[in-house]
This record gives C-alpha cells, structure tokens and sequence, in this order.
C-alpha cells in the first residue's frame, strides 16, 4: 500500500512538472487585446485616503482621484498639471505659479488659487508626512489663478513635492469636516472611488470621471487589490486576473519569468546596504574613523552577496544616488572593491587590529537570514564581531530613530531622482542622519547648490557624492533590480524614483 | 438545561472580559511608537506626539482600555490606525471570505471524515488500510506545500479555478463556488483525515462494546445496530473534533488566504499584528473569542442532543 501512495504523489509530480513546461509555449504575434480595466497589485496600503496622510510609496491610489499641481513624467521631468507655468525669481526663494482654469471638484467646486492655497498650507501644518517638506512656505493667492510660494531659503526639492504627495489637490470644503477625505476622497483627477464596490484595505475600485478636464485615460475602471505576498500576485498575473505589479523579490521573479506571454521592465529604484549613523563614535567609537568605515566598505563582497540574496538582480555599487539623479556617477559603483586584506590594513592604520564590535538592528522583514549570516562572515574576516539584535517591527523606529541605540542598519531605500532630496534625506543632519555629523566640504556644496537652478547643480552633486563615498558615509551593497510586470494589452512605464509607476503610465497597448 | 445555558454565558462573558484585558495590556505594553510609524521618519517629534495624543496613546493604559470597552460595548470598536478603516466594517468585509472557508471545510469534513472513517471502522481489511494511509498522508503532506500544488495545476495551468481573489456570494453564486474550491479543497485534506482517524476508531471501539455485541447476539438487524447505536455513540468524539477543527480554522486559514490573495480574517489577522494596530486587533480577538465561545456551546448543545447521559455531566 505504501507504494502505491508513493506511487500516486510521484504521478502527481510528475503531473505538474509536464504542465509547467507546457506552458508558455508559442508566442503569439497578433497584438493583444485587453478589456478597458485595469486591475493593479499592490501590498501597501494607503493610510487613509486624504491627502495629509498621503506617502510616496501608496501614490497611485491618490493619483486616481487627486490631479498634483506639477506632474512627474516617467523620466522625471516636470509638466503641467493643475499649473499650467511656474517660475523661480533670481535667488530661488519666491515660486510663482499659474493655476489652470475651469478645473472643478468632484461636487462642482471650482479648483482655484484660494483652493490651491487651503491645501499647501494644510500639509504644512497639519502634520502630516509633507509638512517637513513644506516647513517655512508661505502661500499666497494672487487672483484667482495664480499663486507665489515664499521660501526662507531656496528649496531645490520643492517641485518635486508639488509633482508628489504635496502636489495633490483636495477639495477645501471637507477639510472642515473631521476626516470626510479619509474615506471618500473628493479630487479633481481623472477617476472617481467607486465606494460600493470599495472595501477599504483590500480592493479599491475607481471609475471613470466623465467630465474630467484633461485626456481621459485608457481604462473606465481602475482596481488596486492589496496582497499580502508576492505569490499569490504571481499567480494572479498567470492568470490574467492582475494586469500589472511590480515584484520586488527575486524568486517571485523568476517564477513570473517562466510565463513567456508577460513583459518584463526593470525598476531601478531601491538600494540595500547599511546606513551608518554614527560617525561620531557616539555608540561604537571606532565608527569615528573614517578608515573604520572604509574598511567595513572594502570587507563586504558585494558579488557574492547580490548573487546568493537576489539571484544576480541588481548592480552592486558604493554609493547613495541612484542612476536618475545628476550626482550618479558610473565609476562609484565599485569604488570599494572586494579586499579584505586591504580592509585590514585600514583597520590597522586606524588603531583597532583587532577588529572591534558592532551591534546592528535586524528586521527580519529586511535582513534575511543569508544576509545576516553573510555579512558576519566577511566582518568577522577582518576582525569585526558582528551582533544582530532584534527588534520588532512596531518598536524598532523608536528604539533606532528616538532612542539612538544602534550606529547603523540595513535599510533598504528608495533612490530619489531629486538630488536635493537625497541631500536632505540621507545627508544633511536630520532624519536619517539623526547623529547629525557635518562636512565642510559637503555643506559648502550643498550652500552652492541650494542657490542655483536644477540645471546648473550636476557637478556640485557628483562632487558630493564623490566625498560621501570617499568618507564611507555608508556601506551600500547594490541596487536592487525590481521587475514591472504587465499582461498582454497592458503598457506601463516605470517612473523615474519611484517604485511603483504613476497611474498615468499606463495604457491599453497600440 | 436552562441552568447549564446560563452557567455557561456567565462564563462566558468573564471570559471574554479577562481576555479584552490582557490583550489590551499586551498590545500596550511594547515600546512602539506609532505616530512615528504613521507619520514616517521625516515628521518631527512634536507632530509625532500631537498625533499619539489625537489617538489617545498618551493616557495611562487602563484608561485607554475602559475607553475602548465603554465604546465596544455601544458597538463602536473604533478605527485602524494604519488603514483608517472602521474596525466592524473591515472585520464585515472579511469575515463573509472566512466563514465561507470554514463553512465549506466543516461541511467537506464532515460528510467525507463521516463516511471514510464509518465506512474504514465498518469494512475494515483493505479499506480500512486505505483510509488509514490517506489520513496519515493528509496529515504528513505540509498544508502550503499541497495547497501551492492545488494552484498550480488546477489554477495557473488547467485555468479551471481563479488563482486569486474572492468574489462575494452576493453578486454571484457560480463566482463565489469557483473562489472557493481551491481553498476548500486544500484546507480540507488534513481535516478530513483527523475526522475519519476518528471516527473509525470510534465506530470500532463501540461496535465492540458489550452492549452491541448483546444486541447482535439477539438478531438485531446489522444496519439498524449501525444506525441507531453505533454512529450516535461514535459521533460525540468526532463532533468534538470537527468544533475544533472550525476553531483551528480560524487560524489555519491564513496561509490558505494568503496564497490564494483571499482578503479574509486569517491573513488581516497576521498583516495588522505585526503592525501593532491595536483597535483591529481588539476587533478580531473578540470576534475569534466570541466565535469560539459559541462553537463550544454549539458542541456541548449538540452532543447533549444525541447522547442524553453526556448532559448530566
């Protein structure tokens, strides 16, 4: 009997290994078809779906319903939106915009300069994720179509927020109402939530608005269905019940790839490696040399670790601006070459030949077990006693970010096309520079490149990037290659800095 | 029984008490930050603490909590923290996905761990071996394993079922059966196993009994032993088990949910504990507490309905 039921599981087996190189076979060279819905798959979830509360990771389900004052070409340029022009005066410090006419909320409120005006000033000082980004802007209203934005001091970064989550345009009369946007948005974007067919927190549904006053969009009804694994969006996008998604783990893309009927376009956009906080030595003192973190840069095999963690899908690289920005520069990628021999030369000439030791948080959501173990190898090569400690996920910004107790982790991070916002980011004393270490060097060009046009700033940020890398800021592993998916009939395109494409990527295909 | 009904919901209701309160307190207790979580690492402290305080999460614990009862009690369990939706209607919207789950694999096990393990128990010899064999297997086989098979073959290659999704009973009735097979089927194995191991041991242990073997012995009818002695003796302990296997559903679901992207109690349970987002937390150990203080009433009320003397006890 025992046989037998071996006998059955070895049939079955079979079964599914005949059937899965079955699949995917002769392709088809008749242009596809597609129905006028656009189903997207996600796993994150909108906070709420008021613009306050708005981050750029959930943007889609904003962009369906809320038009942004400046909008972000895939290739990270800025258009009209609901502005049509804008200017900076002479020192960067006064935005002047005009604001497009005969534009209405979705209950017939006309959207103008005083409306524009309400929501700036609401990210600002209601909290939310934006009002750091628009801390210090004045806003005025000029007439009814034209605004100026008033900065304490050039921002570089501001047109990005405007083509961002502080971009997006709310209905000023629900802000007097407690929390009416919170589930039933009210913008004057291109779909309306269809709160019917809505269940917050795991399908939304947004139809078409009819009269909408720019191009209307491919699809008359857009689903965005929040999963909470990449498998099951693999499955779905087999199948033809998903009609595009953006997988980030190397598995899950592989098991997609095997379908030859999808198509497949690599988002560049986050990198994995440590952000060293503590270059102060406040917690562990020997982080204070420069040569200590050049070490910790030159013992890691960035190879071998993009190879057995992600399968080879990514470019390995040393530094913090990503391929979109103007400070990237090709030759920083392998900066710091595999070479522990060298890395223990720099520890020597440092004071510690002994190595010394460090204690980083570990999320297992980030840190998986073969990076955990890969990284206390090639540390402990040179000396360094590597200690994971670990933290859960609800109380790990508390213990890293309030409490300061670890001098570094591993993150991984999205790669702004804006270079201002990856200085004020990554670099200048703030949020993830929380121990709050200065260069002159860096604050100088950083002086320089606050007061110019974005056209005018490339050097002065590849020459900060040179510096950062130079002093090993941080200990970058790669670029991580995440893959846009869509089915047949469907057409996205990937968006400059950003994970996730903008909802006005998509298209039926031609 | 009025008295054992009572007893019970009294009971019951301490119960459910105790157990508000400790998960409240537990939840509470981890330094989490959750305006920082809400708001992001870029948001300064003093935005942080307004928005901990317009949660309420600057007030002692035990004041949080009566807050939070008071409220219950009227019906209100408040709102996610992290996806702002109203804690009864999102446990509304997921609940419908579950219970379909748990409804189909009761009545799966029920009916195929019934006859399997009645007709093992009453066959015996090579029959019993089958169903001996299969139930070792259905539990052996690990459940995601089976589960992933399940999809790729009947779902992504033959395209017989949906991979993913679940299309509520309301707006169609074929759409609601075709999303869940898949998971029915998968969910089902294991369970179907323990209720035939059961049973068949059950039917085995009573048909040996004195009391059958002197009915046999007076010529009693072989089917009408089976029927009105046999299986009604036999039937408690499987019943025990199926109100079990119902609770143990609640929880086993979730990798079912998971694979099969079901949005359903399960897979919002593991998805908002990790996040510490306590009203929904609240929300659904209520729901699961209460739900598994009725199926053991429901158990208790049924096993007394087919053997008098468990009653007494």
């Amino acid at each position: 009997m025992n046989k037998r039921v071996l006998g059955a599981v070895g049939a079955a087996v079979a079964a599914v290994l005949l059937l899965s190189g079955c699949a995917g076979g002769g392709a088809d060279a008749s242009p596809a078809t597609h129905d006028k819905t656009l189903r997207l798959a996600t796993m994150t979830v909108p906070q709420s779906l008021d613009p306050k509360d708005a981050t750029g990771s959930a943007l889609p389900f904003f962009q369906a319903v809320y038009d942004t004052l400046v909008l972000r070409t895939p290739a990270g340029d800025y258009k009209p939106m609901l502005a049509t022009e804008w200017s900076y005066n002479d020192d960067q410090t006064v935005l002047s915009m005009t604001l497009r006419t005969g534009v209405t909320f979705d209950d017939g409120t006309p959207f103008d300069a005083k409306a524009a005006k309400a929501n700036l000033e609401r990210f600002r000082d209601s909290g939310g994720p934006d009002a750091a980004n628009l801390a210090g802007v004045t806003v005025d209203a000029v007439d009814d179509s034209h605004i100026t934005l008033t900065l304490e001091q050039p921002n570089p970064g501001l047109l990005f927020f405007l083509s961002d989550s502080a971009g997006l345009m709310a209905n000023p009369a629900d802000f007097d109402e407690k929390d009416a946007l919170v589930t039933t948005p009210d913008g004057t974007g291109p779909y309306v939530l269809d709160k019917d067919k809505t269940a917050i927190g795991t399908t939304w549904v947004y139809d078409q608005r009819k009269d909408y006053w720019g191009t209307a969009p491919d699809f008359s009804t857009v689903t965005m269905q929040v999963f909470d694994n990449e498998n099951a969006i693999v499955n779905g996008l087999k199948t033809g019940q998903i009609d595009a998604a953006v997988l980030q783990s190397a598995d899950q893309q592989l098991a997609a790839e095997q379908d030859k009927d999808l198509t497949f376009q690599d988002v560049l956009f986050d990198f994995q490696g440590i952000l060293l906080f503590d270059r102060g030595g406040a917690v562990t003192p020997a982080l204070a040399k420069p040569e200590v973190r050049q070490a910790l840069n030159e013992a890691i095999d960035r190879e071998t670790l993009l190879k057995v963690v992600r399968d080879g899908r990514g470019q390995v690289t040393s530094q913090v601006w990503g391929v979109d920005s103007q400070g990237y520069e090709t030759s920083l990628d392998d900066y710091y070459p595999y070479d522990p021999a060298k890395a223990k030369q720099l520890l020597a000439d440092a004071g510690y030949p002994n190595g010394f030791e460090l204690t980083l948080p570990r999320l297992t959501s980030i840190v998986t077990d073969n990076i955990a173990s890969a990284l206390q190898t090639d540390f402990a090569k040179i000396g360094v006693k590597l200690t994971w400690a670990d933290v859960d996920a609800a109380s790990a910004l508390k213990q890293i970010f309030v409490e300061k107790k670890f001098s570094g982790m591993v993150m991984n991070m999205g790669q702004s096309s804006n270079d201002w916002i990856v200085y004020s980011t990554l670099i200048a004393p703030g949020t993830f520079n929380f121990f709050g270490t200065m260069d002159d060097q860096v604050n100088k060009l950083a002086a320089q490149a606050r007061a110019l046009p974005a056209d005018q700033t490339a050097e002065l940020y590849k020459k900060m990037n040179e510096r950062i890398v130079e002093q090993a800021w941080f200990v970058p592993f790669y670029r991580m290659t995440y893959e846009l998916v869509t089915v047949p009939g469907v057409t996205a395109a990937p968006q400059a800095g950003m994970a996730v494409p903008s909802i006005y990527n998509y298209s039926l295909s031609k | 029984m009025l008295g054992f009904l009572i007893r019970r919901l009294t009971g019951s209701i301490a119960l459910l008490l105790v157990t508000a309160l400790l998960t409240f307190v537990l939840l509470s207790i981890p330094n989490q930050d959750v305006g920082r979580q809400l708001l992001g690492m870029q948001a300064t402290q003093q935005a942080i603490d307004a928005k901990n305080a317009e949660l309420g999460l600057d007030r002692p614990i035990l004041v949080q909590f009566f807050d939070w009862l008071v409220r219950a009690v009227q019906g209100d369990l408040g709102r996610s923290w992290f996806s702002s939706e109203n804690v009864t209607t999102a446990i509304g919207n997921r609940l419908p996905v579950t219970l379909s789950l748990m409804i189909g694999v009761t009545l799966v096990t029920a009916v195929c761990g019934y006859l399997l393990g009645v007709w093992a128990g009453t066959r015996r010899g090579r029959v019993d071996t089958f169903v001996q064999v299969f139930s070792v297997a259905g539990y052996a086989l690990p459940g995601f394993l089976v589960t992933i098979v399940i999809v790729i073959v009947f779902a992504v290659k033959l395209g017989w079922f949906p991979a993913v999704g679940y299309t509520p009973i309301t707006i169609s009735f074929t759409g609601w059966l075709s999303t869940i097979t898949l998971p029915v089927i998968s969910l089902s194995l294991a369970a179907v196993a323990g209720v035939a191991q059961q049973v068949r041991s059950s039917v085995i242990e009573v048909s040996r009994s004195d009391y059958i073997r002197t009915l046999t012995t007076r010529g009693l009818p072989r089917r009408r032993i089976l029927f009105r002695h046999v299986l009604r003796n036999a039937s408690a302990p499987a019943l025990t088990v199926l109100g079990l296997q119902f609770v143990g559903l609640l929880g086993g679901a979730v990798i079912v949910e998971q694979i099969f992207g079901l949005p359903g109690i399960g897979s919002m349970t593991i998805k908002y504990t990790s996040q510490g987002d306590i009203p929904i937390i609240m929300g659904l150990v209520m729901l699961t507490a209460i739900g598994v203080v009725i199926i053991n009433l429901l158990v208790d009320l049924a096993i007394g309905a087919l053997l008098p003397k468990a009653r007494v006890s």
